[in-house]
């Protein structure tokens, strides 16, 4: 597996279109890669993550192949003097161990499948709108995914929501909604495979759109 | 010397060091004779009683949480219905957090620490309408409140702190400084006597400076740096 980064050049046209539409964005990530290293295996799959800050604009791709940026780079980013970095992910995750303290970041899709109504034949995806229910629905999944989010200094679970969109942007012809939330805190490993899994497999729905890519840094 | 720390932090707090009348000010910081008047409650001291003992002590106050002026505006009426009081103005400040530094004595800062975890008076910012939001005492230190002001980490609350993106913040400090010091001022904010019938200021000379302190809540996400090298 493989972590890479890519810092784009937010004032640029290319850009914009980008960011504009994960649907764009889904499709330029998997231009990174040759048809047939595009699908997910039982190592991982493509997985990625924009992270906006007032300044910088990054974007995280976690991938069973090494990616080829190129084209990215050329339409969005800064040709001339940067391109991107892209590292071993396999170190790290062989390094995850029962009780280590990690910083993690996560953007997901927090959504209750359920029927709209008693009449309706089929259950569907509704989003999670309030930060309670989003910080219950990643605490609820936490030990499912190998982890647990350790308590802060006031005893709550160390966990915040830093931001909350809606995104609608088009797919054939038809709107897509989602709502996502950005996570941030500290988790303390309960199961490393479990983890190592959602690492590279990701967390929750919308996994295409840039939600359910998971990262560790170290615990400040 | 030793030096007692003291957080104020509250909903609302008023430190008026100048104003009398209808229109009673607040100041940016605590003043001397709010936090003398403060350490003396604690003890249960009456209004007429001596403070020169706690007069002598040294004050620093840093500005860990600005907070904002409100205007409380009071039209007062005695309870009979007869001719209105003055119409008034109160000042405030919402949602501050102040560090100070009281530096003294060993045996008369032990003291005042009891007291202060047991008071006989309550306990208040300035106003009697103004509690403190949980315990004023952080605790008991050797050095000078210089050092100490410099030292104790950020006290602002959590979302306050969380809006700071940098690793450092830099907050104003004021603290008391023989007279005469180069970029010192006056302020009329030297107790001498709380007694209801004859209170008395003197004048103070105080520096401000700004003090740069850690932002423990000060987090970046570089999943990058845990892979090292170039791959």
């Amino acid at each position: 597996m493989f972590l890479s980064r890519f810092e784009f050049n937010a004032v640029r046209r290319g850009a914009r279109e980008l960011l504009a539409s994960p649907q764009r964005l889904h499709a330029a990530v998997l231009a990174a890669f040759p048809a047939d290293q595009s699908r997910a295996n039982d190592q991982g799959r493509v997985l990625w993550r924009l992270d906006q800050q007032p300044h910088q604009t990054l974007l995280y791709l976690v991938s069973p192949h090494p990616p080829d940026l190129t084209h990215l780079v050329e339409a969005a980013g800064r040709p001339a003097t940067q391109s991107w970095e892209s590292r071993d992910y396999a170190p790290m995750l062989e390094r995850l161990t029962t009780g280590q303290h990690w910083a993690f970041r996560l953007t997901a899709n927090p959504v209750t499948t359920r029927r709209k109504d008693g009449t309706a034949t089929r259950s569907q995806r509704f989003g999670h709108v309030t930060v309670a229910q989003q910080t219950e629905w990643l605490l609820s999944r936490a030990g499912k995914h190998g982890f647990g989010v350790v308590e802060g200094r006031s005893k709550e679970p160390d966990v915040a929501v830093r931001g909350r969109r809606t995104l609608r942007f088009d797919r054939r012809g038809r709107t897509v909604t989602l709502a996502t939330a950005l996570f941030e805190g500290t988790l303390e490993v309960t199961d490393p495979s479990l983890l190592r899994q959602a690492l590279t497999h990701g967390i929750g729905p919308a996994k295409s759109y840039g939600c359910g890519l998971l990262t560790l840094a170290r615990a400040s | 010397m030793s030096v007692l720390l003291l957080r104020l932090a509250g909903p609302l707090q008023s430190w008026g060091t100048s104003s009398r009348f209808t229109r009673r000010n607040t100041d940016r910081a605590p003043s001397k004779s709010g936090v003398i008047g403060l350490l003396a409650a604690a003890e249960g001291r009456a209004r007429n009683e001596s403070i020169d003992d706690l007069t002598m002590l040294r004050i620093g106050v840093r500005i860990d949480q600005p907070g904002q002026v409100e205007r409380d505006f009071q039209t007062a009426r005695p309870v009979d219905g007869s001719a209105p009081l003055p119409l008034s103005y109160r000042f405030y400040l919402a949602d501050a957090v102040f560090l100070v530094a009281v530096e003294g004595a060993h045996d008369l800062l032990e003291r005042l620490a009891s007291a202060l975890r047991t008071p006989v008076f309550p306990l208040y910012l300035g106003r009697r309408s103004c509690p403190p939001a949980g315990p004023v005492l952080l605790g008991m230190r050797e050095g000078t409140a210089g050092e100490l002001l410099r030292e104790t980490p950020w006290q602002a609350s959590g979302w306050f702190r969380r809006r700071h993106s940098d690793a450092t913040v830099s907050l104003e400090t004021v603290t008391d400084c023989p007279p005469g010091t180069p970029g010192s001022v006056l302020v009329r904010d030297e107790p001498v006597s709380f007694d209801p019938r004859h209170r008395q200021y003197e004048w103070r000379s105080v520096l401000r400076a700004p003090v740069t302190v850690g932002n423990p809540d000060h987090r970046v996400h570089d999943p990058m740096e845990l892979l090292g090298g170039d791959g």
